[in-house]
């Protein structure tokens, strides 16, 4: 049984605390499939402690009699033990086989804080331009690497011949002194040589460790101190010392010229075994140099027979050095291949090639010089030493050499690459870290004009713009005020774009309004069609369903109403200042009137209708009203023909038949109106900015038509509008009676001017825009609905100045996340024709990264050179996974410029940044935004190797919680990066070249 | 076994901007309802560990932008796919009637190995709010006409058939992929056939 196999297994080879889970897990790891999977669920799901307290209370069942869970102790301090494991949370560990979810952004974030406590903070380690990566020095992590906690039986088996290495050679009783302080003669200890295949592994461990050493009293730590692990590609040079009484002994010196502990071979050829297993290890892409084996001329060459070196003959008399070099081909090629580079390069500086003719006149002889005591052999050891140091002399400047040629190229890819992205001309930060305070901008703007754009600009990209000063200084930097204006010149601009918008704004309601009826007669139409379709027994309450659906429709027209009922008093009131108060008046009266009396039903229906839903049949009235100006005769009609609609109410209530009798019924009627009435006058209340706005447009189009039947249109399309933008909740609870009844009456005095205009459009037209307008309307709802800002009035604006936009711009038509564009602009200036007119500026810029523009293209393609330039680590990731070239993490980015990365001061912030980058720095700065975002996590991603869904994720987790000022910095120091490497690119090399 | 090394599953969902695919997926993964999402830019996409019969498979669901100009964006997503989940509201006969153009341009930009037979589903949504204005029967009518989708009704909102629907798509996105691999391990052969034209000269010379 597997639950038993397992359990034993665990439980038997621990006995400290939390041995058997962690064992277990390591031990799932590296199997595949995961067959011990109910383990590992069970732990997570945080059920592990139980199962095995019901595995040990029924031990007898599962487990044999001398198992570990079986004995009445240890089983249950098991069970017991696996409590405090089964409190944590494992939920998210990472495996290569996506096995288990991927750790979630927060969780990256909160190990990568912990694991790079020791290290340095991520900003410093940053490699741009990382030209430096071959260089890796060696010997602190090669020391550091057998301390780390292997387990002495682990460690030993490794020494043994497994899947992972080969072993190449072994010997025991191998002599080595350690570079201990504590140790004073050499220890016996097994050396051995292993292939793994990335690399050839030099291993010793003292006797002591090894299984089978009896000696168990002393204390064994100490000697894990001694134990040696030497990667062979560390190490250059193998120095030989021949002594015929004692054997060999053999010192290996690594890159950094640092010597590892003497490795002492008994007598008996040991050492030439072990170099001629070494050779055999290094091939095919190392050997030494010279090599071991070497061919002896003449007869050597019939009979290929090969001999060693004499040297390492042990038979000879005197003791003999002699110095190998290990030589990595592969490297080796490289260096061969960053020559020809650079000798086909033409902009090759002259005084280098004579610097590199002193050691190496071509690419061939540059091998000479990597291998420079090949003629070592026969100096003795001090010449030896003298030529080690001078060939690492020169491998240091040789190093150096090509770095700085690395270096050289990289250049030249910036410059054909990326100096486009940025401005050639270094604009310095100096004093304008602080930005655009108030006091800064009072002295920019004298009297009221501003003139130093690039000091505006300068500042903003530097320090950003305090916020109460936005609504003035963003139009600037987006170009809809021109530097240099007067104030009055700007009012006048501004009073021009109201205009012109309020006129665009009416035509496209008129055009609203038409498609609505559509709509509504083509819905009601499958309806029908669908009712009629489906089976007969569904049809009756289908029908019913449907009937109740377009009321409430209806029921947003009748409040549409009401919010034009309070616009028009108002708009009388400008015209001939009287009857608003009137009006009023007549509303408060109403009130106490309808709490009094019981006994006057009619009247007191009359009276609530003033309240909440009065003015949706007096509507056609009051605009009669205007163009009369009878204001009193008017009032009395339309109080008239209240009555009657009431009345017809009444009786349409009645056929509903939700009411029973005529008092019973009103009174109950009563109260739900009063109900109503509360919320439409909330409803109101909250409109009513919007109600102003849209009074002035009412105005201004009754200012110049003053015809009844342009008003009432107007009236219309403003109740239309309104209907459409009402918010669920209101309209869930009106549903009621009188609602139902008023669609009855409503309906038909909204179709006739709407229709009427229908003809002037193609309908193809309105085809696009009623498409384009219910879009819009899903996607309105949907911004920002958790930001202060956007109350329902609010999102109001923005489907105004969003519809505006789509109706002059048709053939773009809406396309999503335009709203999250409009919506900055509307919370820093809460004004719609402005921010319509500063829409209009940004979506220059914005209109291609959508579908069909191809800037998002170029952003990607930019990217991947940018990132390619300054950090290759990263590139080399993104290009090993294939996907990740796209960059399609960064779509939303630029597609928003970052507007749903950040919090709504950080978009702000962001955004005034962008745009006055384009004067100051860079035009394309939202790339560098892009880069410092990466760039902030790049440890992250690096180490967890992320590929394209990871990074898809882990930034999509992190919307909204960067750290933008950072960021901001960041990029900017980027910007100013790219800068330098252009500016520098000739200086540069001379300056390598005096060096 | 060769099917059991990928346990992968990749489910795209798709349909009209509005239909609530971003509402299914977080109700389905997080089992929570928020009226609070906005709209989808770009794609996103969470995962879920899922049990099917005796197998432990993960589940990532890609949510994508819903308005059909976005499309052009998806191959990169939709590569690889092992089931295409189809939302409509059933409160709104416009997305119901896209579901045509949604499942072709997913074919096309996907380009399953086998396009008769990848897995969909549908699923209608928004069942908890009136007026119905695609009936059940219509629903399931359009899915028999396509091979026989599987159809559920479901509400993100009431978490109603969410759970489900899910499962049945892990079910047969888990079937496409055994689907698959027994496909691609013909894969090979079609090269090979480049490489006979070399051989049969390399015969005629040796020898």
């Amino acid at each position: 049984m597997e639950n038993s196999d397992v359990n034993r297994r665990s439980s038997s080879s621990s006995d400290s605390t939390t041995k058997p889970v962690l064992k277990k897990n390591s031990s799932l790891q590296n199997i595949p499939l995961p067959k011990y999977l109910w383990i590992r669920l069970a732990l997570f799901e945080k059920q592990l402690a139980k199962i095995i307290d019901y595995l040990v209370s029924n031990a007898s069942k599962y487990y044999d009699k001398d198992a570990l869970v079986a004995d009445p102790d240890y089983g249950n301090i098991l069970s017991s033990l696996l409590v405090g494991p089964c409190a944590l949370d494992y939920t998210r560990t990472k495996t290569s086989d996506h096995f288990w979810t991927d750790p979630p952004a927060d969780e990256l974030i909160q190990r990568h804080r912990i694991s790079s406590v020791q290290i340095m903070p991520s900003s410093i380690r940053r490699p741009i331009p990382n030209f430096k990566r071959s260089l890796n020095t060696s010997s602190e992590d090669c020391s550091s690497r057998i301390s780390s906690q292997y387990i002495a039986k682990d460690y030993v088996e490794s020494l043994h011949q497994n899947s992972r290495a080969t072993l190449l050679f072994g010997k025991n009783n191998v002599l080595v002194l350690p570079n201990k302080s504590d140790c004073v003669e050499p220890i016996p200890g097994y050396l051995s040589l292993h292939q793994s295949p990335n690399c050839l592994i030099i291993k010793w461990t003292p006797n002591q460790l090894m299984n089978g050493f009896n000696d168990d009293t002393s204390d064994k730590s100490k000697y894990w101190d001694y134990a040696l692990q030497i990667r062979v590609d560390e190490i250059v040079y193998v120095h030989c010392h021949q002594d015929n009484e004692t054997g060999g002994t053999v010192i290996l010196v690594g890159q950094d010229g640092v010597q590892r502990p003497p490795i002492h071979f008994p007598r008996g050829g040991h050492t030439l075994a072990f170099l001629s297993c070494l050779e055999t290890g290094l091939l095919p892409h190392g050997r030494l140099d010279p090599p071991l084996w070497s061919q002896r001329s003449g007869t050597a060459k019939s009979n290929k027979r090969r001999r060693p070196l004499p040297v390492l003959q042990e038979n000879e008399d005197a003791p003999k050095d002699y110095v190998f070099r290990i030589i990595d081909n592969s490297n080796h090629k490289d260096i061969l291949k960053k020559h020809e580079l650079m000798d086909t390069k033409t902009t090759f500086p002259p005084k280098v090639r004579v610097q590199l003719g002193s050691s190496s006149t071509s690419s061939d002889s540059s091998t000479k010089s990597f291998s420079l005591d090949q003629n070592a052999p026969e100096s003795p050891s001090s010449v030896c030493l003298q030529a080690v140091c001078e060939s690492m002399k020169r491998q240091i400047i040789s190093r150096a050499f090509y770095g700085w040629l690395a270096y050289c190229r990289h250049l030249s890819t910036v410059r054909t690459h990326l100096s486009g992205l940025v401005n050639n001309k270094i604009v310095s930060e100096k004093d304008a870290e602080a930005g655009i305070s108030v006091q800064k901008w009072s002295e920019l703007c004298i009297n009221g004009v501003v003139n130093d754009p690039i000091e505006v600009y300068k500042l903003t990209y530097f320090g950003g713009i305090a916020h109460e000063l936005r609504r003035d200084v963003w139009p600037y930097l987006l170009g809809h005020y021109k530097f240099g204006t007067t104030k009055e010149e700007r009012e006048e601009l501004s009073e021009q774009t109201k205009q012109a918008y309020e006129n665009t704004m009416s035509e496209w309601l008129a055009v609203e309004a038409i498609v609505r009826q559509r709509d509504k007669e083509s819905q009601a139409n499958a309806i029908a069609k669908l009712s009629s379709g489906s089976a007969s027994q569904e049809a009756a309450p289908e029908q019913i369903g449907r009937e109740l659906s377009n009321d409430v429709f209806e029921d947003s027209d009748s409040d549409d109403e009401e919010k034009i009922k309070d616009e028009v008093p108002e708009k009388r009131t400008r015209q001939n200042t009287i009857k608003y108060e009137d009006t009023d008046d007549e509303l408060d009266q109403s009130n106490p009137t309808t709490e009094s009396d019981d006994r006057r039903p009619s009247v007191i229906h009359n009276d609530i209708r003033n309240i909440s839903l009065d003015s949706s049949e007096t509507q056609t009235i009051i605009s009669k009203r205007l163009s009369e100006e009878n204001v009193e005769r008017e009032e009395q009609d339309g109080n008239h023909e209240t009555d009657e609609e009431v009345i017809n109410k009444g009786a349409n209530g009645d056929t509903v038949g939700n009411n029973d009798e005529d008092g019973n019924g009103n009174k109950r009627e009563y109260t739900e109106r009063t109900e109503d009435g509360g919320e439409d006058h909330e409803v109101t209340d909250e409109t009513r900015n919007d109600g102003e706005e849209l009074k002035d447009f009412i105005h201004n189009v009754i200012v110049t038509n003053p015809s009844v039947d342009i008003s009432n249109a107007q009236i219309e399309k403003g109740l239309q509008k309104y209907m459409n933008s009402l918010d669920e909740e209101v309209c869930g609870t009106l549903v009621s009676q009188d609602c139902i009844d008023s669609h009855g009456l409503a309906s038909p005095s909204c179709l006739s001017p709407a229709s009427s205009n229908g003809g002037v459009y193609t309908p193809e037209l309105l085809e696009t825009f009623g498409l384009n307008l219910h879009r819009i309307d899903k996607d309105v709802q949907r911004c920002d609905r958790n930001y202060w800002y956007f109350t329902v009035t609010n999102l109001e604006k923005l489907r105004n100045v969003m519809c505006t936009y789509v109706w002059e711009h048709l053939d773009v038509g809406y396309m999503q996340g335009m709203c999250d564009l409009v919506a900055p602009l509307l919370v820093v200036f809460d004004d719609e024709s402005l921010t319509y007119a500063c829409f209009c500026h940004l979506m220059e810029r914005m209109v291609e990264n959508f579908p069909n523009g191809n800037a998002m293209d170029c952003h990607f393609a930019n990217m991947r050179s940018l990132i390619q330039i300054l950090d290759s680590e990263m590139y080399e990731l993104m290009h090993s996974h294939g996907d990740y070239t796209h960059f399609y993490f960064c779509y939303r980015w630029f597609l928003l410029d970052f507007k749903r990365e950040l919090l709504y001061d950080d978009v702000f912030a962001f955004w005034e940044t962008i745009w006055a980058a384009q004067h100051v720095a860079s035009t394309h700065f939202v790339l560098f935004l892009a880069l410092a975002l990466l760039e902030t996590y790049r440890d992250i991603i690096l180490s967890n190797s992320m590929d394209f869904t990871d990074i898809i994720k882990f930034f999509n987790e992190m919307a909204e919680r960067h750290n933008a000022q950072a960021i901001l910095k960041l990029a900017r120091e980027l910007v100013l990066q790219l800068q330098l490497l252009i500016e520098n690119n000739c200086s540069g090399i001379k300056y390598v070249m005096q060096n | 076994m060769a099917t059991r090394k990928k346990v992968l599953l990749k489910v795209i969902i798709l349909g009209e901007s509005g239909v609530g695919k971003t509402s299914l997926m977080n109700q389905y993964v997080n089992r929570k309802f928020s009226n609070q999402y906005k709209a989808t830019i770009g794609a996103d996409f969470l995962t879920k560990e899922v049990q099917v019969d005796d197998r432990i498979v993960t589940m990532q669901i890609w949510d994508t932008a819903g308005q059909e100009r976005f499309q052009s964006l998806g191959v990169a997503f939709y590569r690889g796919a092992d089931c295409c989940v189809l939302v409509f509201d059933v409160t709104a006969p416009n997305t119901f009637k896209s579901l045509d153009s949604w499942r072709d341009e997913f074919l096309v930009q996907a380009a399953p190995q086998d396009p008769e037979n990848f897995p969909f589903v549908v699923l209608g949504n928004k069942v908890d709010l009136e007026p119905r204005a695609i009936s059940t029967k219509r629903a399931q009518q359009w899915c028999q006409s396509k091979n026989n989708i599987p159809y559920f009704e479901t509400s993100a909102k009431e978490a109603l058939n969410v759970e489900q629907a899910f499962q049945s798509i892990a079910r047969n996105a888990l079937s496409q992929q055994n689907h698959t691999v027994d496909l691609y391990s013909e894969l090979p052969e079609p090269i090979s056939l480049t490489k006979t034209a070399p051989r049969n000269n390399g015969d005629s010379c040796a020898c």
